[in-house]
């Protein structure tokens, strides 16, 4: 063993440069997989701790308006497997009411309720884990509201509307099971009965929550079909447990699977490096291995003297990483961590990514194996003369009219000849290249504009909510009044939202958002089909249809009011908001099912979006008014932020990937053709031509490494993208790049880090020389 | 042409050449000779502007490649010099001509086709036509060692180094070699060649043998004599005293 540790050490002192480079290849993709499992863990523990403590609803139906309180009563009674229920009164307060250092929270597409801790099930948890108290004059704020606008215990909340104003000091911040996540559109802040009672006479709109907990082994669909038939109070959004869960997983399972994705990536890049380099190392040591069959050494022997370094390396890589992922998965569960709590099951932020390093080890080692023993395989001749690797290589010619370009074309030349040897290294780039532009074009995309055609509705500047008002008529009118008269404004367009009834395949019937107005002013672009014309066709967003196995022409009966019409499936669009499931029709909602009015608007050119935001929030002050760029990263929540994140580091990655490689590349190819470059030198060709000449082959391989990741990020990315926002209602993506960033800046930026890389690595090519050639 | 002024050489802390002089004449044959690790290739690499001097200087034609940057000096050596090497180094990705036509091409002193011209005619001349569009693992090693010296001589060079040309071959490939390097002297090119073979020394005119770095001896022969057996006597001057006796017990 003495001697094998003797004899990885003098390889190393040996091989600095490419031992320590895979080294921090391996320590990466070592760090990436056990971070990830971290997060991946924290996330699990996170999530079922809370879930655990707060005893989140089952199933939730919102409702405005009036209801039979007896008539609900005798419906949970009559059921036997409703294991429990509440009614939760949810005070809506509008955005422009509630105040934080003297701003309002209008900016905020969240709706914000005002509630008292729940009695029986889904609590509200402080950030123990406890279920919150607040006194009177006390407020408990949402995590989000902490995170977004800073607000932390001891800070005020002011409510207020026309004279009416009450101050709430933060007490405590608040964990919420059903309503954490920014994908979701509700927020709930927690005060005490008394100022619940105070603030209802002064201030806001009632809306009550139904909650269910179920007996095991039930399905919420049968408790939501019984709930419907029975008619019970249900003008609003349901929502299922497992629908809650899956927003939360989608809120902050996107970092764990981007990070663990990126470390297949890297893992699957550390093994092809190791390949390589173990395939190069062993073809310089080909002599040394025939030397030592010749003599007898057991084939075994000579086998573990190789892979000993291997191993060695790759379990200093495993725990180093693994111990890195501490801090690493650390960072990036923070915000699960801010908004779900540590959680109940801990051992998994430890056991996940021992398990995965572990296999990441085997992984490693078993490559190793394989490539050795095939290797050794060799008979003692073949390994002593070289035979095999003489072989693989043929040759090229020189253009006969003369050498115009002396290092381009022996550049190009010996390329030709040795292509295989840069298979690794052009793959590392294609990869470096797709990861720096794929979330670079998804953030991009998702900034753009045009990302509102995935929203169901056409492009727009400025969004107006018209709700929360018992004089929702006169609201609307007053808004549209002042459009009208605003020469500011470009166009615009009104829609009414409501919920009717579908029946689904299984002749059962659903609720299904449904939006009213001219589809023509902002005009959406479809996926299958055309808009609605007529009061006889609709058209369903891609989730519902795909959800219900409908298609265009396909019939599809509504109910509203009671009566049941027929419509045509006319077309299907891309839509990203409430839970991807809504639809377009020209059903005729009387005033008081009326959900919500939304305007969209266009403003004229050269008038800022901002100001008319600003200034429309002054005059209609009961609306929410939304500029659309922010509409959309709030509907996507922290998607963006992760984006965003995951760009920076991409990039980083990338860089360093590819410099970490070429380094790597050069030191192995030139120590492999150093009989070639003291050749050259000899005969004349200066050390800057032999040092030009790789930086050819390199940068050439790069060129084309680049065209083709930016070409996969354009095509294949947007299959990933659209995988990505199918569960969310979008399945077509179209990718906008920013053509100078896409296409300039960053293959410029990878260039530049190899080019000076490859001035830094090709400094070797003066130490090779003629004399070593030579065997005396 | 060549002046040598006190050449030293060191790696590290081993001193290779020590304070070497002599001078080589246009259109002479030098060959070097010394035992193993007596630094007769160092002083091929050093004179010719392979090797940095760690002291002295070498005058070529009166210019003192010693201080030349190195890129006027790759610019020089592919010009003015040719070399010839022991294991026929050569670029295993381009065929027997291109090989010998490359650094005509690279230094486009001439016309591309002005360099295959002379290429085809110096093949000619060394007998290997034929293996032109052959991969260089497809000849043997006395016709690669022959192109070798064909790609030596493509830019019509002022001076031939040579280092073991013939260490690699036979005896019927070295005396095709070796035939033509008298051949190639007889024409007026200037040749150093290092050796340890007095059958290679014994074509030159003028044999240095050096030891420990330094020149121990030179001789010049006479022209009508037996080279061979004369320089054989004289070496056997150079070689230790038991040894001497040994061979002659």
């Amino acid at each position: 063993m003495k001697l094998l540790l003797n004899l990885v050490r003098k390889d190393f002192m040996k091989n600095k440069v490419i031992t320590t480079a895979l080294a921090v290849f391996l320590i990466i993709s070592a760090l990436f997989m056990a971070g990830g499992l971290r997060v991946a863990g924290t996330m699990i523990s996170s999530l079922n701790g809370l879930n655990e403590l707060a005893m989140p609803t089952e199933y939730l139906q919102m409702h405005t308006g009036t209801y039979d309180e007896d008539a609900f009563e005798h419906f949970v009674e009559t059921r036997d497997y409703i294991k429990a229920s509440l009614i939760v009164d949810m005070l809506n307060i509008s955005n422009a009411n509630i105040i934080f250092q003297n701003e309002t929270f209008e900016k905020y597409l969240m709706d914000n309720g005002f509630v008292v801790q729940n009695e029986k099930f889904d609590f509200l948890l402080n950030m123990d884990n406890e279920i919150a108290v607040v006194q009177d004059g006390e407020i408990g704020v949402p995590v989000y509201y902490a995170e977004e606008l800073g607000i932390q215990v001891g800070d005020t909340i002011t409510l207020h509307q026309g004279s009416y104003s009450k101050n709430l000091t933060v007490s405590t911040i608040i964990r919420d099971s059903a309503m954490n996540p920014a994908l979701t559109s509700s927020k709930r802040f927690l005060i005490s009965q008394a100022d619940l009672d105070e603030l209802s006479l002064n201030i806001g709109e009632w809306e009550y929550l139904f909650e269910f907990l179920l007996e095991d082994g039930t399905s919420t669909a049968v408790l939501e079909k019984d709930y419907l038939d029975a008619g019970m109070p249900s003008n609003g959004v349901a929502l299922t447990g497992n629908a809650l869960t899956m927003l939360n997983a989608l809120s902050y399972g996107v970092v764990a699977f981007i990070i663990i994705a990126i470390s297949i990536i890297l893992i699957m890049i550390a093994v092809l490096c190791l390949s390589y380099i173990i395939r190069a190392t062993m073809a310089e040591e080909n002599y040394t291995i025939g030397e030592m069959k010749a003599i007898g050494f057991p084939g075994k022997a000579i086998e573990k003297l190789y892979q000993i370094k291997y191993l060695m390396l790759v379990l200093v890589a495993a725990v180093i990483g693994y111990l890195a992922a501490i801090p690493f998965g650390n960072f990036f569960s923070s915000s699960v961590v801010m908004y779900c709590g540590h959680g109940t099951s801990q051992w998994m932020q430890w056991i996940f990514p021992l398990i995965g390093v572990i296999l990441l080890s085997l992984i490693v080692i078993h490559r190793c194996r394989r490539i050795i023993h095939k290797d050794l395989k060799s008979t003692v001749v073949q390994l002593i003369r070289g035979e095999e690797r003489i072989k693989k290589e043929g040759h090229y010619s020189l253009p006969s009219a003369g050498l115009k370009h002396r290092n381009l074309t022996i550049a190009l030349g010996e390329l030709k000849c040795k292509w295989k040897e840069y298979v690794v290294i052009a793959l590392i780039f294609v990869v470096s290249s797709f990861l720096i532009l794929l979330p670079m074009n998804m953030k991009n995309t998702i900034e753009n504009p045009s990302f509102m055609t995935y929203m169901g509705v056409g492009e727009s500047d400025i969004r107006i909510d018209v709700k929360y008002s018992d004089k929702l008529a006169g609201q609307k009118d007053a808004s549209l009044s002042y459009l009208e008269n605003d020469p500011e404004i470009e166009r615009y367009a009104i829609y009414r939202n409501g919920y009717v009834q579908f029946q689904n395949a299984d002749e059962d019937w659903e609720y299904l958002r449904v939006e009213n107005g001219d589809g023509s002013v902002f005009p959406l672009e479809y996926l299958e089909g055309v808009a609605p014309d007529d009061s006889k066709t609709i058209a369903l967003s891609y989730l519902v249809a795909s959800e219900f196995g409908k298609e265009v022409g396909d019939s599809l009966t509504v109910k509203y009011q009671g009566e049941e019409l027929i419509f045509f499936i006319s077309g299907i669009y891309q839509d990203i908001t409430y839970g991807g499931k809504t639809a377009k029709a020209a059903i005729d909602f009387a005033e008081e099912d009326v959900e919500v009015y939304i305007i969209y608007v266009d403003v004229s050119d050269g008038v800022a979006i901002e100001e008319k935001t600003d200034e429309l929030r002054s005059i209609l002050t009961d609306s929410k008014i939304t500029p659309i760029s922010e509409f959309v990263s709030q509907t996507l929540g922290g998607i963006m932020d992760n984006l965003r994140l995951v760009e920076g580091a991409a990039i980083v990655i990338s860089l360093l990937l590819i410099m970490l490689i070429t380094v790597m590349f050069l030191q192995l190819i030139t120590a492999r053709e150093q009989s070639a470059i003291a050749i050259k030198k000899a005969i004349g060709f200066t050390i800057r031509d032999i040092r030009i000449q790789f930086g050819i082959r390199i940068l050439m391989i790069q060129c084309v490494a680049i065209i083709i990741g930016t070409v996969l990020a354009n095509t294949l990315g947007e299959v990933i993208f659209g995988l990505m926002l199918s569960s969310m209602g979008a399945s077509k993506i179209t990718m906008i790049v920013e053509p100078a960033t896409a296409y300039l800046l960053y293959p410029a930026a990878q260039l530049l880090v190899v080019f000076i890389t490859v001035i830094v690595g090709t400094k070797v090519v003066k130490n090779y020389h003629i004399r070593n050639q030579i065997v005396e | 042409m060549i002046k040598v002024k006190k050449i030293s050489k060191s790696f590290k802390d081993t001193l290779v050449l020590h304070g070497m002089s002599f001078e080589i004449e246009k259109g002479e044959f030098v060959a070097v000779m010394g035992p193993s690790g007596s630094g007769k290739s160092t002083l091929l690499y050093s004179i010719s502007g392979m090797d940095s001097l760690s002291d002295g200087k070498v005058l070529f034609e009166g210019i003192n490649i010693s201080e030349m940057p190195e890129a006027e000096l790759s610019e020089f050596r592919l010009t003015k010099m040719g070399f010839v090497f022991q294991n026929a180094q050569m670029l295993k990705n381009l065929t027997v001509f291109d090989n010998i036509t490359l650094p005509g091409l690279v230094a486009k002193k001439e016309s591309a086709d002005t360099i295959k011209k002379r290429a085809a005619e110096l093949m000619k001349r060394m007998e290997i036509t034929g293996i032109e569009e052959r991969d260089i693992r497809e000849v043997s090693g006395g016709q690669l060692q022959r192109a070798s010296i064909c790609r030596a001589m493509i830019n019509n060079p002022d001076i031939l180094f040579l280092d073991e040309p013939t260490g690699a071959l036979n005896s019927g490939a070295t005396d095709q070699v070796l035939a033509i390097l008298e051949d190639l002297n007889r024409d007026g090119m200037t040749i150093m060649t290092i050796t340890h073979n007095p059958h290679v020394a014994a074509q030159a005119r003028k044999v240095i043998y050096i030891r420990d770095g330094q020149v121990a001896s030179s001789k010049e022969f006479q022209t009508g004599v037996d080279r061979e057996k004369e320089l054989n006597d004289w070496l056997r001057g150079f070689q230790p005293k038991a040894a001497n006796e040994e061979c002659t017990h």
